[in-house]
Order: structure tokens, then C-alpha cells, then sequence
């Protein structure tokens, strides 16, 4: 008999909203410095979104990621009376720390950190490290040949 | 009787490779059925993402996946689904397998290790025995390995030092790294005896393949050059070329039909669309990793084998080993250095390239005369991540963010280079370490997966602990600091072997001298699943000359039989 055992990963886009919220947490958790990229160099957010669209990433890690923003959203309404990306540093330092106590909250923030340093440190065909930013920071010699745009996994005929 | 090929060989690594290859070139028609992709040269990059974080060349746990039994702190066994705990099992799913992704540090077992039980006698709870074979039977094979898969090394001649039948390697050694000379100052001024490691790498362009590239980025990765002697590159390749071996990639087999009197009628399997097929052949080898070849025959009950294939004594699947051992580390610290010298630390690219081989056998006033083992040491792995993800936490394990994260960055990238050590020693087999199928558990095609009890005898760990205190020695001699090492009993699943081990006694063992099963006279196995022990080194080569061995016993029942068609 045959079945069918390929399906086609379908994943819906994140709302504007949250997409906004894991921006500014990932700026907050790794800052831009003269010298030492931030989120925003690595283009922290892009990568993330490959990652939320890429089907080898666990569907619970995803639901982690997206659920993990709406919750930082309602603690920060709770404890600083706005939304996150309203805050200041200070603020959004208080409603992470508090975050850490909720029931994933831990998890939620080092998921966010654990693909920051991905998007640090991938190939730059998958949309972080632009131009081997994250590299030359850290003094990373990579390997060689580095997949293209063309060759990076999900383009795999696996 | 007709068949659609001469052989079908099932799982194409490093025990199935040298069959295709041989009886391909034999003449001999083979079909290789392989369960994952078929990934060429230019698939491969050095793609930490793919190689480290996706696992990307193993199965999605949620669709294939084992059941591992392990004890828990009442000693009661606990089984975990490996989609649950996150712990993949598997190695390298593709055409040419776990050898993709070796590291191909290629050592020959030494006499000793053919005669474990005769040499240092029983030890209560482990099934040791002899093997059948001795060292001499494998020795023209680990010869023939070296020629066609492509082994570089300088060969030196020594007390330990395994006997050859040629004066040294074909291929000279790979670039090394400048700390193989201090490790071979180090070793010296500590009376240990440094040992340059063989590789299954190509040092220059040969076999129609070309020479490492040395980008410092081999064990894990696909080779991008052809260098590194896969199953893949050094012989399916060249099967194929013959044009009389074909590879069927994403066909996974999931039963070998059998007649009443045991012999094997066809193979079923499923493509990558799901749709079944079979195919049947004059003789079968299955080469699917010591796990899966066990999994498989258990799931491959027939009329006159109801408890699995070749298993009517209940011996398939038992005595599963692994390579016993774990690792240490030490921080080459660049601070006080001068800038010549931290060059050298940070150059990538050429290979550590050495061992001790010491203590393979260990006499020691309070251990007495036992079996050791060896010393491999290495740089740490290369991919960014692991160190980064270190960076994350703090002390007392706070996790880090922001200028602090940013800072411990800094720290762990820029102020020293890791030299790790591997502790290698024998996996004794015992009763609490198999593979059965599970009864609750399935893959994405309906079938048991395999579950995995995995009991270690206690003394792996004392002969690992024994060896660790001279890998940390040695590290501090090298001027290393923060020197650890960690034996543990949870084993690595990249050396895994027995479960269908070879002897003389149909009641103590599933293959017979030749790896021909016992009980169904046209099915061979010739991954690691045969070896009753597994030597105190990893055993790669042994798999290798082994299926180079065993190729000449189908070669040979091949003939007796008429070509095919006959």
C-alpha cells in the first residue's frame, strides 16, 4: 500500500506585533557595541525567521518562540504598564528578569539566545553574520568550501 | 533459479562499501539498497548548521528514532523514546553512511585483541571469547584497505607495533599541526611513547581523488575533496563505474522474506515516496550498523525462523558493544605567549595526528595485567557553536546576557585553543547490553523501532579512569590549563558493533567464521555487528578489511553457484 510521507511544511508568518517583540528582546540580549555586533548587525530578526519557517526546527521550539513574545508582552503590560518594545533599557532589563521566573521563561530566553548565537556565527548564506561579522568579532576562522545561498541545507536533496 | 542481481547488499557504509566494490569488479551484479540520500562531493559543505545544530544527514527523530534503556538511580531500567530525551542515536544516514562523517583515525586491532579471553582469562559478567580468526587471517585485508580506500601514515616498527605484511604506507602521512612535535617533546620527557596516527585520508591526489584540503573542518563534516576514503568516495563510487552495481537511495528495507527451509526469497522495502518494493538476489549481505542489522533480521521472522532471522537461538541482537573510553581537555592559554608561538596554537588545518598506545596492555601493581586501550588526541571540534553555547552561563550557572554575554564571547573565542583527548578501551560485552524490538515504539513505516538496552560492565570505567590520568599528564606537560576528563558509561552510538557475533558454536553465535549466517546459508552480514569484541581502538579499518575479507567467502559461494540466469 502506498503512503504518502512527505508533507509539505506549511508555516504561517508571525504577526508584525510579535516579530516586533523578539526584535527588541534580541537587541536587548546581545547590544550593538562599537566593535562588538549586536542583533541588529547580525541581523539577529532575519535569521530567526528562517528559523521559525525551517521544518527541521521542532514545531514545539517554534510554538516556544512565538508564545515566549506574547508572554514577555503580558508581563511587561503587568509590571512596567507598557508593551515591551515601549520600554526603555532599564525597563525591558526588569521585565526580562522577571521573565525568568514565569514557567518557561528561562527556556524562552536562552531558545532567543541560542539562535542570536547562531545567527552570530552561521554561514551568511542563511541570512545572519552578515559579511562574517560575527567571525572577524571573535577571531572565528570558519571551514572551507562555505555553503551559497544555493547549497544551504533545506536546499538539500535529503 | 533467476534473480534480479547476484547480491543485494543492504546499508552502504563501511561494511557494505568493500562488498559492492569487490563483486562489482568481481563481475558479479549488485544492487545496494540505501535507506538515506545519496549526498556526492558537492553536496558537502563545512556548514555548521547542517553538520552540528539540524543534524541534517541523520533521521528526524519524530519520524525514525530508537528506544534507549538505561538505569536509573534505583538501578531499575528506565526506557526513553530518543524523541523525547532529544538524544539522537543514529550516525550517517546516506549512501556510504557514518563513514561520511568519520574523523578517520584508522587503527588495525592488535593480536592481543583476537584472544582477549585466552590472553587475560574471564572477567565475572562479561561474555568475553576469542574470535574465530586471528590477527594473520585480517592482516592482508587491513593491507588491501590501506591500497584502495587510501590509508596515509608512516609505518614504525615497534614492540606494539601491529605486524605488516608491506614495509610501510602506500600514501605518506597528512600535513601535521606544529603541536605534534611538543606532544612528541612531551611524550619523551615523560617516557610515554608518542604514536603517529594512520588516516584514512588521502595526503595526495590518488584513486582518481583528490588530496585533503585541510580546511580544519574533518570529523562531522561530508568531505569536499574526495580525500577522506568514505564508503562513498573510495568504493561505491568506483562500484558504480564498473556499471554493473546499482544504488537505490532512499530505500529503506523493512523485512527479508524467507522460505520454509530458511532461505532468503526476497527484500521489501519502501522507497522515498512510501511505495513498497522488493528485490531478490542470489545472495543477501546486510551492513545496516550493528543496530539496524539486528533490528532488521528481528523483523524478519519467517516459517522457519519465527523469533527473527538466523536468530532460532536467540542470539541476534545480544552482546551489542560499543567503544568503552570518554574524553579530557586542557586550554592551550595564549596569555604570556609570544605572538609566534600563539600562530602556531591557532594555525588550522593539518592534523594532531597522535596517540599513545602505552597502556594497550595495562601492568599495574594494584590492576595487575588487564587489557587497556589508547590515548587519541585531537583539537577540539571546530564548529563555533559549541563554544559559544559554553559562553552562555555564567557562574553558578546564571545565564548570561547582553555586555556580559558579549564579554564571555570574547573570553572563550580569543584566549586559548582547546587540545582534547579520547580514551579508547574495550566495551566488554555483557548480558545487559542489546537490542531488542520495541513494543511500543514505531517509525514513520509502521515498523518496531529498535530499543536499545545499554548496561555497561564497571570495568570500562576503571580501565578508561586509568588511562584519562595519563591523557591529563600529558596535557600538563604540554603547559595546558584547566585540565579535565570525564569517563563516563553512556556510550558514543558513532562505534557501535556485535549483536550478531561471529564463532564456531551455532548456539553462542549468529555468523559462522566467514559471516555467513549460521542458520540461512545466502545471507551474510559484514558491518560491525560480527566482532565479539571490539579492541581497545576505534574500529573503522576492522570493518573495512573485515567486508574485504568476507567478499571473498561471497565471491567464492558466488562461483559455486553459476552466474546468474544459470
Amino acid at each position: 500500500m502506498a503512503v504518502l510521507l512527505r508533507v509539505p511544511a506549511v508555516v504561517a508568518e508571525p504577526s508584525a506585533a510579535v516579530l516586533a517583540t523578539l526584535a527588541r528582546a534580541q537587541e536587548h540580549l546581545l547590544p550593538s557595541e562599537p566593535g562588538a555586533p549586536g542583533a541588529r548587525e547580525i541581523r539577529a530578526l532575519e535569521y530567526l525567521r528562517f528559523v521559525l519557517a525551517d521544518k527541521r526546527v521542532d514545531a514545539e521550539e517554534r510554538e516556544l518562540l512565538l508564545a515566549g513574545a506574547a508572554s514577555l508582552d503580558r508581563l511587561s503590560l503587568k509590571v512596567e504598564g507598557a508593551d515591551f518594545i515601549a520600554l526603555d533599557a532599564e525597563g525591558r532589563e526588569r521585565v526580562l528578569q522577571r521573565m525568568i521566573d514565569e514557567p518557561h521563561g528561562e527556556l524562552w530566553i536562552s531558545t532567543l539566545i541560542v539562535y542570536l548565537l547562531e545567527a552570530l556565527l552561521c554561514a551568511p548564506a542563511y541570512g545572519g553574520n552578515p559579511e562574517a561579522i560575527g567571525w572577524h568579532w571573535l577571531e572565528h576562522r570558519p571551514g572551507f568550501p562555505l555553503p551559497d545561498t544555493d547549497h544551504i541545507y533545506p536546499k538539500l536533496a535529503l | 533459479m533467476s534473480a534480479d542481481f547476484d547480491v543485494c547488499v543492504i546499508g552502504s557504509g563501511a561494511g557494505g562499501g568493500p562488498m559492492a566494490y569487490e563483486l562489482a569488479l568481481a563481475g558479479h551484479s549488485v544492487v545496494v539498497l540505501e535507506k538515506g540520500p545519496w549526498l556526492r562531493e558537492n553536496d558537502f559543505y563545512k556548514d555548521d548548521l547542517a553538520c552540528c545544530r539540524r543534524d541534517v544527514y541523520t533521521p528526524l527523530l519524530r519520524e525514525e528514532q530508537h528506544v534507549l534503556e538505561e538505569r536509573d538511580s534505583d538501578q531499575r531500567w528506565q526506557r526513553t523514546p530518543t524523541s523525547v530525551s532529544g538524544r539522537s542515536f543514529w550516525n550517517g544516514s546516506c549512501v556510504g553512511g557514518s563513514s561520511n562523517f568519520m574523523s578517520g583515525y584508522f587503527h588495525r586491532l592488535k593480536p592481543v585483541d583476537f584472544r582477549l579471553l585466552s590472553a587475560f582469562g574471564p572477567i565475572a559478567g562479561a561474555n568475553i571469547v576469542d574470535w574465530p580468526i586471528g590477527y594473520d587471517d585480517l592482516e592482508p585485508y587491513y593491507e588491501k584497505v590501506e591500497r584502495v580506500v587510501g590509508v596515509s601514515g608512516r609505518a614504525a616498527p615497534g614492540s606494539r607495533a601491529e605486524p605488516r605484511s608491506t614495509d610501510d604506507f602506500p600514501y605518506p602521512p597528512t600535513a601535521e599541526h606544529p603541536v605534534s612535535a611538543w606532544i612528541d617533546q612531551a611524550c619523551e620527557e615523560l617516557g610515554f611513547h608518542s604514536l603517529r596516527v594512520p588516516r584514512a585520508i588521502l595526503s595526495e591526489p590518488a584513486l582518481g581523488r583528490r588530496s585533503c584540503e585541510y580546511s580544519g573542518y574533518c570529523g562531522s563534516y561530508g568531505c569536499a575533496s574526495g580525500a577522506k576514503g568514505s564508503a562513498r568516495a573510495a568504493l561505491l563510487d568506483r562500484a558504480v563505474a564498473t556499471g554493473r552495481c546499482e544504488i537505490r537511495a532512499h530505500a529503506k528495507v523493512s523485512r527479508l522474506a524467507s522460505d520454509p527451509k530458511g532461505r532468503i526469497l526476497h527484500a521489501e522495502y519502501f522507497d522515498g515516496e512510501g511505495r513498497t518494493h522488493r528485490v531478490d538476489a542470489r545472495i543477501y549481505v546486510v551492513a545496516c550498523q550493528a543496530v539496524e542489522t539486528a533490528r532488521l533480521l528481528l523483523a524478519s521472522a519467517g516459517p522457519k525462523c519465527r523469533r527473527g532471522l538466523a536468530n532460532n537461538q536467540g542470539q541476534v541482537g545480544r552482546d551489542l558493544i560499543f567503544s568503552a573510553g570518554g574524553s579530557g581537555s586542557g586550554d592551550l592559554a595564549f596569555d604570556g605567549l609570544d605572538p609566534e608561538r600563539i600562530a602556531e596554537i591557532r594555525l588550522l588545518g593539518p592534523f594532531v595526528n597522535r596517540a599513545l598506545d602505552d597502556w594497550y596492555v595495562i601492568e599495574d601493581k594494584q590492576l595487575g595485567r588487564i587489557k587497556g586501550g589508547i590515548v587519541e588526541l585531537l583539537w577540539s571540534h571546530p564548529n563555533a557553536f559549541g563554544r559559544a553555547f559554553r559562553a552562555m552561563r555564567g557562574r553558578g550557572g546564571r545565564l548570561l546576557w547582553g555586555t556580559a554575554l558579549k564579554r564571555n564571547l570574547e573570553l572563550w573565542f580569543r584566549q586559548d585553543r582547546t587540545l582534547n583527548f579520547e580514551v579508547f578501551n574495550d566495551w566488554l560485552p555483557t548480558d545487559d547490553c542489546f537490542v531488542a524490538l520495541d513494543d511500543r515504539v514505531e517509525d514513520k513505516w509502521g515498523s518496531p523501532v529498535a530499543r536499545i538496552r545499554l548496561g555497561a560492565h564497571p570495568h570500562d570505567l576503571k580501565v578508561g579512569r586509568y588511562l584519562a590520568e595519563k591523557g591529563e599528564q600529558l596535557l600538563g606537560k604540554l603547559g595546558a590549563v584547566r585540565i579535565g576528563s570525564s569517563i563516563s558509561s553512556s556510550p558514543p552510538p558513532n562505534l557501535v558493533a556485535g549483536g550478531c557475533r561471529f564463532g564456531t558454536d551455532p548456539s553462542s553465535s549468529v555468523l559462522d567464521p566467514d559471516c555467513r549466517t549460521h542458520e540461512v546459508e545466502n545471507l551474510f552480514v559484514t558491518d560491525g555487528s560480527f566482532m565479539p569484541t571490539g579492541g581497545s581502538v576505534p574500529f573503522t579499518w576492522t570493518i573495512y578489511a573485515n567486508a574485504f575479507r568476507v567478499a571473498d567467502q561471497v565471491k567464492a559461494q558466488l562461483g559455486a553457484i553459476g552466474p546468474i540466469g544459470a
